[in-house]
């Protein structure tokens, strides 16, 4: 312990600087006279909202928070049971929904956020809906999903009693500066009293646990995936203690792995939630934790991550292992996340495209079958998507390049199609095989028409093309033979 | 391996460090476009400590790191100064973006007033600003501008995307690449992008770069291809995607013309 503390030192001084900051007066505070009205007049803006039929909008989050800008600490104090945060760049929210999943199945009753509304008004607007009259609330728990940008304006109005940490990757950097920046605002801003339930196998994440008290370390021990050497761009090459740069045993992707410093002590730490035992059965990622195994039906090794994450969480709210089981067992994906459709050419598999690991482990499963492959990517830069494009050329497509004889088709869609073909030629893809179409609907259409039924067919929009794409793809599957046997969710209904 | 074949040595400083924004799109584009023409590129990634041989360098690319990242190597390349003051004399062609650009200048002051030296090859100096500078960048390769222009087939502009605080003023030696049509460019106020002095190109230009701008990137090629020795023009290539890609948002900024 004290050696350790030598070699942290100065982490642990910036921490204890952050402690002193964050744990100011602000938080814990009482409520104050802005509260009423701003309760109040959300709650009508609620209600108001509900008999109008409208779902989804961040307004009464808005017009509260306006009126009392501490309003996610004011109602925060009505959970008995605690707050729990989801925070990390990829996967917070198919996490936070692998755990609604989980507590739900148990029969709890929380406050959640759903759909990523991750920002101020979205996490004002998810309490508001369980807060009373009174200002206590229906429910005893919040599951709250918190943008990384967002961690600091919610931890300085509240102590959150466990915080789920998932991965850090480059995103949007053009929206927070640097990664690094991102990583050290979090960090500072966690209460200190706060449960980390924290990914062991991501370095950049771990590091949060070096001098925190109360940490759970969820990790994988290997999957079919994982592999001693890593072409892949990844962050975290250098020790966050000492500098060196970090030796692996294994990748599993990105920079998450099984890693240890040369120079200090740093080293992935031992996973009180280990995955073991990890394979892919009938499509479904199987694995075991301690005696129990897990089946989960989602695609992708990342998503195990996701789910280690809502298992801890789950562990420590008291949960037993049958329905942990059980919940995530029975967890559909959500929209736009590996979400199939079949049409009447063939089955079209969708998903949210955002930065270079996501990507890369989305080609990796496209290439994953034996089959020809036909793609549609949509790449738009708007704020939401991110402004600056300059991922995709972090995006490892050389995969795709050096499995050219495979590819029948890829089209090129949204604001910059004409980017992604670019980079898709100097990744080796014939420009024979490329298509240009700006258009999304004129896009699926042209994918519908080159494919062939056994192909495996992706759609890959970034986030604003998704919602426009998945009402297509929708609607479409719903023409499809009546709409029968169709894998997706409820959502669409 | 009886008949010596053209080759260009292609150094990728630092990548582990530097490697920001799809920077490596830079070095993807040069080594295709040579190997589009039948000329090896060899493209070596160089890491902090590895060994430095300038000499045997034709094209020597410095990309941009995070903050932390960079002062480990301004550290490094200081010991290696005068060997890379001596091959750029000697004409070595250089591209420098974002922090690589800002480290071959004098010096970049903090903001609070204190002076991290630079490498001093470049007369620029850079100062921290209070805002990021962030978004696509159009500029305008000027007729009087040290790029020959002759050399840039139809296009007569740069497109990118600039994510930086730091401010750079040019000294009276050195010219900038062009002037700012949309976007912030080297200090977003006196209305320049990027500089070049003898073959240094440096500028703010993420994108990538090179890609989207294939009159540049062949430039560059040429310009080694010239030190070398090797024959002259290059031959052409399909550059319509390229071209497409770089109208495209051109337009976007600009309008039509």
């Amino acid at each position: 312990m004290s050696e350790k503390k030598d070699v942290h030192k100065h982490i642990i001084d910036q921490n204890l600087a952050a402690e002193d900051h964050a744990g100011s007066k602000s938080r814990r505070s009482r409520r104050s006279w802005r509260f009423w009205p701003a309760l109040w007049i959300g709650k009508l803006a609620v209600l108001v909202l509900r008999l109008l039929g409208k779902k989804g909008t961040t307004f009464p989050g808005v017009v509260a928070n306006r009126i009392d800008p501490d309003i996610i600490g004011h109602l925060g104090q009505g959970y008995p049971d605690g707050i729990v945060i989801v925070t990390g760049t990829n996967g917070k929210t198919t996490t936070a929904n692998l755990l609604a999943k989980v507590l739900k199945t148990a029969g709890f009753k929380f406050a959640f956020n759903q759909a990523g509304a991750n920002l101020v008004s979205g996490i004002a607007g998810a309490l508001l809906e369980q807060a009373r009259w009174s200002g206590s609330s229906r429910a005893r728990l919040a599951l709250l999903e918190v943008d990384e940008a967002t961690v600091p304006k919610v931890c300085r109005q509240l102590a959150p009693k466990a915080a789920i940490i998932t991965n850090f990757f480059r995103d949007q950097l053009d929206r927070y500066g640097e990664l690094d920046t991102t990583i050290r605002m979090v960090q500072e801003a966690l209460p200190k009293e706060t449960l980390l339930i924290i990914n062991a196998d991501d370095p950049l994440v771990a590091q949060f646990g070096l001098n925190h008290h109360m940490v759970m370390y969820y990790g994988v021990e290997r999957t079919p995936e994982s592999r001693t050497e890593s072409q892949e761009t990844r962050e975290a090459r250098f020790c966050p203690v000492c500098g060196a740069t970090l030796s692996y045993s294994l990748f599993h992707y990105g920079q998450l792995g099984v890693y240890h410093c040369p120079e200090c002590d740093f080293a992935r730490p031992q996973a009180q939630v280990l995955a073991e035992n990890v394979h892919m059965e009938d499509g479904d990622i199987r694995f075991r934790v301690g005696v129990t195994s897990y089946s989960l039906s989602l695609e992708g090794y990342y998503n195990l991550y996701n789910a280690l994450a809502a298992l801890a969480v789950a562990r420590v709210l008291g949960v037993n292992e049958r329905e942990i089981e059980r919940g995530l067992r029975e967890f559909e994906a959500q929209a736009g996340r590996m979400e199939r459709f079949n049409l009447s050419q063939g089955r079209v598999t969708l998903t949210l495209v955002k930065n270079p690991t996501g990507f890369n482990q989305v080609l990796r499963t496209v290439l994953g079958s034996d089959r020809d492959i036909c793609l549609m990517i949509a790449i738009n830069d708007l704020a939401a998507d991110g402004r600056d494009i300059s991922w995709l050329w972090d995006v490892d497509f050389e995969l795709l390049g050096a499995e050219e004889h495979r590819i029948r088709r890829i089209v090129c869609s949204g604001l910059r199609a004409q980017d992604m073909a670019l980079r898709l030629k100097y990744a080796g893809v014939k420009l024979e095989k490329l298509m240009l179409e700006p258009s999304l609907e004129q896009a699926m259409m042209l994918l519908q028409q080159e494919r062939h039924a056994e192909d495996t067919v992706f759609a890959l929009p970034t986030y604003t093309a998704l919602f426009p794409l998945r009402e297509l793809l929708v609607k479409q599957s719903r023409d499809a033979a009546g709409g029968a046997e169709r894998q997706t969710l409820e959502a669409s209904a | 391996m009886s008949e010596r074949r053209m080759k260009i040595n292609i150094c990728h400083l630092y990548p582990d460090l530097l490697d920001l924004y799809g920077d490596r799109g830079n070095i993807l584009a040069l080594a295709a476009r040579c190997r589009w023409r039948g000329l090896e590129a060899a493209v070596e990634r160089t890491s902090l400590g590895d060994a430095l041989d300038f000499r045997s360098m034709d094209i020597l690319f410095i990309g941009g790191g995070s903050d932390r990242e960079q002062g480990l190597l301004v550290e490094d390349l200081m010991k290696r100064r005068e060997e890379l003051k001596a091959a750029i004399a000697d004409g070595l062609v250089v591209l420098a973006i974002c922090g690589g650009y800002q480290l071959l200048g004098e010096y970049y002051q903090t903001s609070n007033g204190e002076k991290i030296p630079g490498l001093g090859i470049l007369d620029v100096w850079t100062v921290a600003g209070d805002k990021r500078l962030i978004g696509n960048v159009a500029v305008e390769l000027k007729p009087r501008n040290p790029v020959n222009v002759s050399d840039l087939q139809t296009l007569q502009t740069l497109v990118g995307f600039e994510n930086h605080s730091g401010k750079t003023y040019l000294g009276k030696d050195v010219l900038p690449l062009g002037r700012i049509l949309a976007g912030h460019g080297n200090n977003g106020e006196d209305g320049t992008e990027g500089v070049r002095w003898h073959n240094i190109f440096g500028t703010y230009l993420h994108g990538p770069l090179l890609p989207k701008n294939p009159h540049l990137a062949d430039l560059l090629l040429e310009l080694a291809c010239e030190r070398r020795g090797y024959f002259l023009p290059l031959p052409g290539l399909d550059d319509q995607l390229e071209i497409l890609a770089h109208r495209t948002i051109l337009e976007r900024l600009v309008g039509t013309k």
